[in-house]
């Protein structure tokens, strides 16, 4: 019997390296725990609880799945595109994924030396949505060497925000297609 | 043996630690879980008062015996004393129960692959009954002890090992058909929280009443469906430091292999840690897939031991127990929200996974249980009974010390004079349901009962006559979190 069992002990693992690619890590909540019922109540199974110290890996992949791109965002990934490539002939002071905002520097068209424009714009969320960018657009006119604020027509902001969205429907429709 | 084991050792860890492929390394987490849970409790349980069985010489002063052990059950000196004034009490039926654990999961990869980690479970339970001391003196029943605690290394080509204390693959980690996802598990549930030890009709012998003691468990990566796990244990102890007691050595060391008073004990004391147990072994093996879209689970497994020797006080050494040897099987099936499952156990074990004493006859037991998940609502229930040797037919004769005359016949024993020859019965079922009100947050509500019975036997020598059977039911209602 001894020696049954000893040969037996030192097989298990070896035998247990030739599963080829049927072969895979028992995660460790697949194993009962008794009494305590730890892995069928808790939320998240193993990967429940706070992490004190360390860098929570289950959190930031679940957080990158929900954006859609797992590019480490944290507003809809189509809008933010779509709002860089829109604002793409301004130069951008700033740009922050998590934050979703863009800034652009004073941008002067060629046409128009008098006068120059800032963008801001907002992803405003995760969803891809008719409301989910906001742009504001400020401009300013050269009055006797100096920069004085003036107002934009209503429309130029609500038209940015159309343009975005054509163009997140367009990034949208191409990476559904691929 | 140990030369063997400490060769295989070597194997395992050359095989485990072999280079495999490159895999970006992970800075170790700390993470706490854990739970809470309270429960309001109604409890009816035979011999849950107490009597003075032996009239008072004067009125008013107290009885020569007041309370006694069960014939049979670890007398060993690891149970509290009885009481011997003779104090007798009558309780009620209803009591609240609150318990929590708090958990601290360690989890790292290194460069090859490997995971690693260490589990530490910090339970707020550390003594089940109460000292009438001053608390300068003693401890409260709410004071922090460990659970269980262990560290891990898995590799994806080799499996995984954990060294520490931790239930074993045969005492919780795989088994398959015990169905306990319901209410608070239903006859394995929490049900003990609000019985009394009185008249023997507490303790189940579930695969977890197996115990956490300190091991070394191999449990392999999972191949075609297949996965198995083994481990080993040198006795029935957990923790730090020797367990001795005393300036003098004796049965309380962790390590002790003959010790007098060893015969009391081949059922663990109440309270863990005072057993006879030796060289525990556990194996099992287990498939899990789906057929047609039912999930499917069966498990066989095995857990064998040895056992201390009684040391009389004269240095003679007597085998009085037999090995532990139980063979389990276990099935179960999950559709449409139902699970259903059952096991079956049969080998040389007494109630409680106790060693037999020489001469006794193997334990059988039987579970079965059923339950149903709908959105948030699980219902469920569960049945188990079984056969036990319980009184044994031998006693220890520290007379015949190191010869055939070690054991003798119990005179009390079923098969004696004035006794029948039938085993103790062990029989119970739960049912419960509970209800999801948050990921983790449950409502639940559970009713259990558990009999033992052994003809001609008193199981309640703390009220007069022979109380043969006994049987505790328990309506539970409360609230558990898990986190």
């Amino acid at each position: 019997m001894k020696p049954a069992l000893i040969a037996f002990g030192v097989l298990l693992p070896l035998l247990s390296a030739c599963g080829g690619e049927n072969q895979r890590l028992v995660q460790n909540d697949e194993y009962g725990d008794w009494r305590n019922g730890r892995a069928r109540n808790r939320p998240q199974g193993a990967s429940a609880g706070i992490v004190v110290f360390g860098v929570d890996k289950d959190r930031e992949t679940r957080e990158a799945a929900a954006t859609g791109g797992g590019s480490g965002l944290s507003v809809n990934a189509y809008l933010w595109r779509a709002t860089l490539d829109t604002l793409s002939f301004m130069p951008l002071a700033s740009a922050d994924p998590f934050g979703g905002t863009i800034i652009t520097e004073w941008y002067t068209p060629p046409s128009a030396n008098g006068e120059r424009f800032r963008a801001q714009a907002y992803v405003l969320g995760r969803q891809l949505r008719s409301d989910g960018v906001r742009v504001q657009v400020f401009r300013q006119t050269l009055d006797r060497g100096q920069w004085v604020d003036s107002p934009v027509s209503a429309a130029t902001n609500s038209d940015l925000e159309d343009k975005v969205l054509a163009r997140a429907r367009e990034l949208r429709s191409q990476s559904a297609s691929r | 043996m140990r030369k063997i084991l400490l060769g295989t050792t070597a194997v395992v860890g050359a095989a485990l630690l072999a280079p495999a492929v490159a895999v970006a390394q992970e800075a170790p987490t700390v993470r706490i879980g854990g739970f809470f849970r309270a429960y309001y409790g109604y409890t009816q349980q035979t011999g849950r008062n107490s009597t003075q069985v032996t009239t008072p010489a004067t009125p008013g002063s107290p009885a020569l015996v007041g309370s006694t052990l069960p014939t049979g059950t670890a007398g060993g000196t690891g149970n509290l004393g009885v009481d011997s004034t003779g104090n007798v009490a009558r309780l009620s039926k209803n009591d609240f129960s609150t318990d929590a654990e708090v958990h601290v999961f360690v989890n790292g990869k290194t460069a090859n692959g490997l995971s690693y980690g260490a589990v530490i479970e910090i339970a707020f339970n550390q003594q089940e009954g109460r000292n009438i001391v001053q608390q300068r003196a003693s401890t409260g029943k709410s004071t922090a002890s460990i659970d269980e605690y262990y560290a891990f290394i898995a590799s994806p080509t080799f499996g995984q090992i954990r060294f520490g204390d931790e239930d074993g693959p045969v005492g919780g980690l795989m088994n398959s058909g015990v169905v306990t996802n319901f209410g608070s598990g239903g006859v394995y549930g929490d049900r003990e929280s609000f019985v009394s030890r009185q008249a023997n009709d507490r303790t189940t012998t579930a695969p977890g009443s197996l115990g956490d003691n300190t091991k070394i468990i191999y449990l392999s990566p999972q191949f075609f469906g297949f996965d198995f796990g083994a481990s080993y244990a040198f006795n029935y102890n957990e923790g730090e430091d020797t367990g001795c007691s005393s300036n003098q050595s004796s049965g309380y060391c962790d390590t002790a292999y003959a010790f007098t008073g060893a015969s009391g004990v081949g059922i663990a004391a109440a309270g863990p840690n005072f057993s006879a147990r030796r060289n525990e072994v556990q194996a099992a093996a287990r498939w899990r897939g789906s057929l047609a879209g039912i999930g499917l689970a069966v498990t066989g497994g095995y857990v064998g031991a040895g056992a201390a020797r009684e040391l009389s006080l004269t240095g003679t050494q007597s085998r009085v127990f037999n090995n532990l040897n139980v063979f389990q099987v276990g099935a179960q099936a999950s559709a449409y929200g139902f699970t259903v499952g059952a096991q079956y156990e049969h080998g040389d074990a007494n109630f409680f996974w106790g060693n037999t004493i020489r001469g006794d006859r193997p334990m059988d037991q039987f579970f079965a249980g059923l339950s149903y998940t709908a959105g948030p609502f699980t219902v469920g229930g569960n049945y188990v009974i079984g056969t036990f040797e319980g009184n044994s037919r031998s006693q220890y004769n520290a007379a015949g010390a190191g010869s055939n005359a070690a054991l003798i016949a119990n005179a009390s024993a079923p098969g004696a004079t004035g006794y029948g020859a039938g085993m103790m019965r062990r029989l119970g079922y739960g049912v419960g349901g509970n209800y999801r009100l948050a990921p983790g947050l449950d409502l639940l509500a559970e009713f259990s009962s558990y009999t033992v019975a052994e003809r001609g036997r008193d199981l309640d020598p703390s009220n007069p006559g022979v109380q043969d059977k006994a049987t505790a039911k328990v309506f539970i209602l409360g609230t558990r979190l898990a986190f």
